[in-house]
Formats: structure tokens, C-alpha cells, sequence
């Protein structure tokens, strides 16, 4: 029998939510294309690499911690802070190397992170509640203590500069240089990983299962300290790679900046189909969901609407198919006579 | 009349440790601040400001009541006020002097209708979808401010009739109107939760739906009627904003929603739902704006309020916890989908499982 290459690479066929997604995002594109021929090349996809590279690895983290079965608002700000913070510090010290800033605002999200998990398990409180708070005091406590100070294209270190407008190959189409970004192979590595924690280890099942039901869980002998912590110290990482990548990407450091990122990110994770109620969702969906918030942000322009048209698109978008999935549920829900919403 | 007090204090010790916390921080704040903050003017003017707050605090804890959380009060309050001030600006129907009166009208009328409408569809998405609440309102959230951007384009829209302006302004005796308006708004939700069959089934649905459900009652149509109410809430809410700004922008008042969220949790709402007592909110209302005013008072910074908030927002749900903790009372079983971690111990699961027993024989 002839099998997808999605089949055999996942071992599983495509979940009709992300069937979905890909009908909705092809037509799209076919509808923008069709509007604008020039729409469709090289350099539109390099383009939504560029821009969707932090908004991606960000989603990643925010499905990991939807799997677990919590929601998590803080990694905008932990982002900022770590970031933030991990630049001063190698002016300070006069350290311009790109390891040492990433080494460093990887290490200090991961510490913001393990902040949320011990707070998440000790209290037993809704996690958006938790860090809605933790999110304000990380960005507080930074406005505090570090100071606001904006710094513009001079004063960001060299070497993020120079990762930010760093090509891995480009080339000439049309008069005009195309290139990708390396942040590409910085993304895909991230996926990977994320797929292999997820799938192919223990503590990645630990997470699934969790998720899905904390009892049985911590009944079989997982520890649901450890997984917690594993869930948020690892968005914290991935957020303190994304408060870099974006710093570099702009060449400019604004620490008020990327405070909100959070909702879209969420929604995009969420248009997915990932559930809220946790052990479900996909890393496939995710990036799907996050191609149809770029592709939204980036070509409404060539349909002939301005910038103030996304977030009316989008809404609509997400709101129709969080109808869709929901309502799909509550028909089975109610055909194998589950009462109980969870 | 003492012994009825020290009956109706002791019976919620939560509310107690409230009232006690206002008045202490309120007496300190006055010690050290005095007439700064404590005059006529100065009083007026915290009680302005608290209304425009106030209607979204209440909007928010009638969501947690239910067991659910609004997120889109913010941007639906945004709505509102564009859509108002829209009709009051003289871009649609030109200012003259003769319709000023009829566009003042309308324009209130504006900002409630598209405020229910907000509502309506929450309530809507929530009831007869089964979304959960914290992504039907996060994706209609979006969807609101992304109306608001595509009629305003991101301009503030201002307000041309005169006496709009005059809702903030004018006074009944020594009190704002919209105060007034804030106070008595109160009292009928405060009735409407405590002495009607509607309330009675919003704090039921908080407390167990399936239950609620399976007593033959319409659920649905609670929850769709509890999110209008928040929708009129937030219109009422778009009218203070519009009237005290005489203008509105799309993105206003960000942070109100993380205060909005603190106040309620302050109050002693359970944030899983159905527990929380409108009283507890006016006075979590009032620690909260003399704190804010205060600090205003001190030239403490926005990113510093922030910090305050969000401290006192994880500060007080620990003490909760540990208070609530210590009683085994009013522990609602837990809701482990949601996020949440069954107590620590050596025999976690046990001893969750007892909790939750025990929790279920001792509510009334």
C-alpha cells in the first residue's frame, strides 16, 4: 500500500483539524496568488521564515505547555526580560559573542520559567491566573532594576547584528538578493527537538499523560513536580531564545516591545487544534496555525486591505474554527453521553 | 445590631480579613499621605476613576462565577466606545445644534446594544458551542479590537457633542453621577445573584454544571444570559471611558485586565467558580483604587503599578490557598484538566482523593 510521506515520516496519518488548516491555507494562497502573481515565490517564503522564526519557537512552547494541560501568558514577558537583561549584561561586561547572550538569556528564562512550575504546583491555581501575575511582576521587577533604556542600532553588540542580518545562501532573482535566514536551521532544530522530547522520550509522555489526566498520572508513579518543571523551564529556554533572535532580527532593543505577543501566539497554537483541556495536539498544527497568522499579518495587503484588517481577519478566523472543533466535540461528547466538559 | 455584624463577619472570615486589610491600608495610606489624598476633591476624583474600573471588575467576576474567565471585557469595552463615539464624532451624522440631544441618546444607546452584542456572543459561542470560556472570549477578544482597528485604523476618535463630557463631571450632592451609577449598579447585581433563581443557578453552574444540568435546568440559557449582563456591564463601562476621555482609541486600558482579574481574586472569588460575594468585590474595589491613587501620590511608575499588581495577584491566591488550606472548607474538588496539580504529599493521589470527599460533605 502506497503510504504519505507524512504517514511514514510520523507514523500517523494528518488529524482532520489539520487537514482543515492545510485546505484553508492552500486556497488562501491560491486566492492571493491569483490577486498578485508576484505573491508566489522564493523570497515571499524566505520572507515568512524571517518574520515567523520567534513567533514559531514561541508557539512550540506555548503547545508544550498546552499539552500538559495548562495555559501559560507569561513567555511575551519572560522573552523581553531575559533577553533584555542577557544584552546588558554582555555590555557590561563587554563580552560581544553571540553564545555567551543566548547562553545567558537561555539560563535566566529557564530560572523565570521554574518560578511559574513551582508556583503552578504549590498553589494549585489556574495557570493563566498564575502567570498573568508572574508575567507583570518579571516585567516589573526588570523596569525596576534594569531601567527602560532603548538602545538603537549602534549600541546592540555587534554580534547580534550581525546574526540578525546573517544569510545562510542567497542569491540573485530578478536584480534583487534573496536569502535565507539563519535563523531557519535555528527554527527547524528547535522543531526537531521539541518532536523528539515529545514523542520519543519518557519524560515527553509523562507530559502527554499529565495532560490528560493528572491522577492517573501521578498514580502510575510519573512525578507531576518533575513534568511540570520540565514544561515551564523548558518554555522559559525557548523563550529566552526568542527575546535574541528578536532583538537581533530588529537591531534595535526596546523593552517595551513584545508585550501582547502572547494572545496571538496562544490563538495560533490553538487554531492548531490543540485543546485546552490538555494531552492533545499536534507540532504539525502548530506550525500550521502559525503560517495562516503570518501569511494573515503579511499578504491582507495584496487582497487590497490595510494593516488594520488583521486582527479582524484573524479573530474571525479563530473564533469560526474554535466553533468548528468545539462543536464537533459537543456532538460526540453528546453521542458517547459525556456530561462532564473536561 | 453588633451581634448581628459579628454573625454576618464570622460566618466569611475572608471577608473579614478584607474589610480589615482596607481599612488598615487605608489608615496607614492617610497617616502618610493626609489631605494630599484624603480631601474632598481628592475622594471625588478616586471615586470618578473607580467607576470606569468598576463596571469591568464586575463584569470579570461575574465570568469567574461561573467557573469561566473573560478575556475580551477589555477589547469588547473598546468596541463599545468606538462604535459610541463613532456616532458622536460627526464622521456618520453631522453635529448641528438641534440633534445634539437626540446623538447624546444614541450614542448611550450605541455603546449598551453593542455591548450586549459582545456579550450575546460570548455567551452564545460558550453555551451552544461548548468553546471553553478562555478561548471563546480570547479569539473573539481579537476579533473585537480587530473591528475596532478596521473602522478606526488605530485613530482616536473624539466626541463633538458638548455635553457627553458632562457624565464625568456632574454630581448628585457630594457624590460623581457615575459613581452613583457604579454603586447602584452594585445593588441590583449584588440582588440579582442573591435573592433571584437566575443567581442562584450562575453560583450553581460555577459550582457544578453537570449537576446543574442534570436537575432539569436550562444551563445554557444561564450562561448566555450571564455573559450579556457582562456585555451591558462593559457598555456601561465604554460610557464612563468615553465620557471622562471625550474620546476613544482602540487598545485603551490594556492593563485593566490583569486588574480586573487581581480585584476579583482579592475579593476571595474562587477562580474555579462558584464562590464570591459582590459585597467582597466593592471593597477589593476600594483597596485597590486607594492603592492605585496612592501610588499615582508617590510618582511610582506604570511598569512598577504593574509589578505591585501582579505581586499582590500571586501574593493573595497564596494566602487563600493556605487559609482555605487550613479549613478544608470550600476546597473545591479539583479540576485537574484545568492545569492544576493535586496537593503534595507522599500519596498524592490519596490524598486529593479524601480532599475532594471531604470538600463534597462539608459545602452547603
Amino acid at each position: 500500500m502506497k503510504r504519505s510521506p507524512f504517514v511514514r515520516l510520523f507514523n500517523r496519518p494528518l488529524t482532520s483539524m489539520e487537514k482543515m488548516l492545510l485546505g484553508i491555507i492552500i486556497l488562501y494562497i491560491a486566492i492571493v496568488t491569483i490577486k498578485s502573481p508576484q505573491f508566489f515565490s522564493l523570497s515571499t517564503f524566505f520572507d515568512l521564515f524571517r518574520s515567523g522564526s520567534g513567533f514559531l519557537i514561541l508557539a512550540l512552547g506555548a503547545l508544550i505547555v498546552f499539552i500538559s494541560g495548562g495555559i501559560d501568558v507569561s513567555f511575551a514577558a519572560i522573552a523581553i526580560v531575559s533577553g533584555y537583561s542577557s544584552v546588558l549584561l554582555s555590555i557590561a561586561l563587554e563580552i560581544d559573542n553571540l553564545l555567551f547572550i543566548v547562553f545567558v538569556s537561555i539560563v535566566i528564562g529557564v530560572l523565570l520559567g521554574s518560578i511559574n512550575a513551582l508556583l503552578i504546583y504549590f498553589y494549585n491555581l489556574p495557570t493563566l491566573i498564575v502567570t498573568l501575575g508572574t508575567a507583570s511582576v518579571f516585567h516589573g521587577a526588570m523596569a525596576i532594576l534594569l531601567g527602560m533604556k532603548t538602545f538603537t542600532r549602534t549600541d546592540v553588540p555587534k554580534s547580534m547584528l550581525d546574526f540578525g542580518s546573517a544569510q545562510l545562501f542567497s542569491f540573485e532573482v530578478d536584480g534583487a538578493r534573496v536569502g535565507l535566514t539563519v535563523m531557519a536551521p535555528v527554527v527547524v532544530a528547535v522543531i526537531v527537538i521539541t518532536w523528539f522530547l515529545l514523542y520519543r522520550t519518557r519524560i515527553g509522555r509523562s507530559v502527554f499523560a499529565v495532560g490528560s489526566n493528572a491522577e492517573s498520572a501521578s498514580r502510575i508513579g510519573m512525578s507531576i513536580l518533575f513534568t511540570r518543571l520540565f514544561v515551564y523551564t523548558y518554555v522559559g529556554g525557548l523563550s529566552g531564545l526568542v527575546g535574541i533572535i528578536y532583538f537581533s532580527n530588529l537591531a534595535y532593543i526596546n523593552p517595551a516591545a513584545f508585550v501582547g505577543t502572547e494572545l496571538p501566539v496562544i490563538a495560533a497554537v490553538v487554531i492548531g487544534g490543540t485543546k485546552l483541556s490538555g494531552g492533545e495536539g499536534t507540532i504539525f498544527g502548530t506550525i500550521l496555525g502559525v503560517l495562516l497568522w503570518q501569511l494573515f499579518q503579511n499578504t491582507l495587503i495584496r487582497l487590497g486591505f490595510t494593516a488594520s484588517f488583521n486582527d479582524l481577519f484573524f479573530g474571525a478566523a479563530l473564533v469560526a474554527i474554535l466553533g468548528f472543533i468545539y462543536y464537533r466535540q459537543r456532538q460526540a461528547n453528546k453521542r458517547a453521553l459525556v456530561f462532564s466538559t473536561n | 445590631m453588633i451581634n448581628t455584624v459579628r454573625k454576618m463577619l464570622g460566618r466569611d472570615r475572608e471577608f473579614m480579613v478584607l474589610v480589615a486589610t482596607t481599612l488598615v491600608v487605608t489608615a496607614i495610606l492617610y497617616v502618610l499621605l493626609g489631605d494630599r489624598l484624603f480631601s474632598l476633591g481628592g475622594v471625588q476624583s478616586m471615586s470618578i476613576q473607580v467607576s470606569e474600573f468598576g463596571f469591568l471588575a464586575l463584569a470579570m467576576g461575574l465570568a469567574i462565577l461561573t467557573g469561566g474567565i473573560d478575556l475580551s471585557i477589555v477589547a469588547a469595552a473598546g468596541l463599545a466606545g468606538v462604535m459610541a463615539s463613532l456616532v458622536m464624532s460627526g464622521l456618520i451624522i453631522p453635529v448641528t445644534d438641534d440633534n445634539q440631544g437626540m446623538l447624546f441618546v444614541l450614542g448611550i444607546v450605541v455603546a449598551l446594544v453593542t455591548g450586549l452584542i459582545t456579550g450575546l456572543l460570548n455567551g452564545i459561542i460558550i453555551a451552544k458551542l461548548s468553546v471553553p470560556p478562555i478561548l471563546a472570549t480570547l479569539g473573539t477578544g481579537i476579533l473585537f479590537q480587530g473591528i475596532g482597528m478596521a473602522l478606526t485604523s488605530g485613530n482616536s476618535v473624539s466626541i463633538k457633542v458638548v455635553a457627553f463630557s458632562q457624565i464625568a463631571t456632574l454630581a448628585i450632592g457630594p457624590a460623581p453621577l457615575v459613581f452613583v451609577l457604579l454603586a447602584i449598579t452594585f445593588v441590583i447585581v449584588g440582588f440579582i445573584l442573591k435573592k433571584t433563581r437566575f443567581g442562584r443557578r450562575v453560583y450553581l453552574f460555577g459550582e457544578n454544571e453537570v449537576a446543574l444540568r442534570f436537575s432539569g435546568d436550562r444551563s445554557e440559557r444561564t450562561i448566555i444570559l450571564t455573559y450579556a449582563l457582562i456585555g451591558l456591564l462593559v457598555g456601561l463601562a465604554a460610557i464612563v471611558i468615553i465620557a471622562r476621555a471625550n474620546s476613544m482609541r482602540v487598545g485603551f486600558g490594556q492593563s485593566y485586565l490583569l486588574q480586573a482579574i487581581l480585584v476579583v481574586v482579592l475579593a476571595g472569588f474562587n477562580p474555579f467558580g462558584g464562590r464570591g460575594r459582590i459585597i467582597s468585590l466593592a471593597f477589593a474595589l476600594v483597596l485597590l483604587q486607594v492603592l492605585s491613587t496612592s501610588m499615582t501620590a508617590f510618582e511610582v511608575s506604570p511598569y512598577a503599578k504593574n509589578l505591585v499588581w501582579g505581586g499582590m495577584l500571586l501574593l493573595v491566591m497564596a494566602l487563600i490557598h493556605f487559609v482555605r488550606k487550613g479549613r478544608k472548607v470550600g476546597a473545591k474538588p479539583q479540576d485537574f484538566s484545568g492545569g492544576t496539580t493535586p496537593p503534595t504529599g507522599s500519596f498524592p493521589a490519596l490524598r486529593s482523593a479524601r480532599v475532594k470527599t471531604s470538600s463534597m460533605g462539608v459545602r452547603s
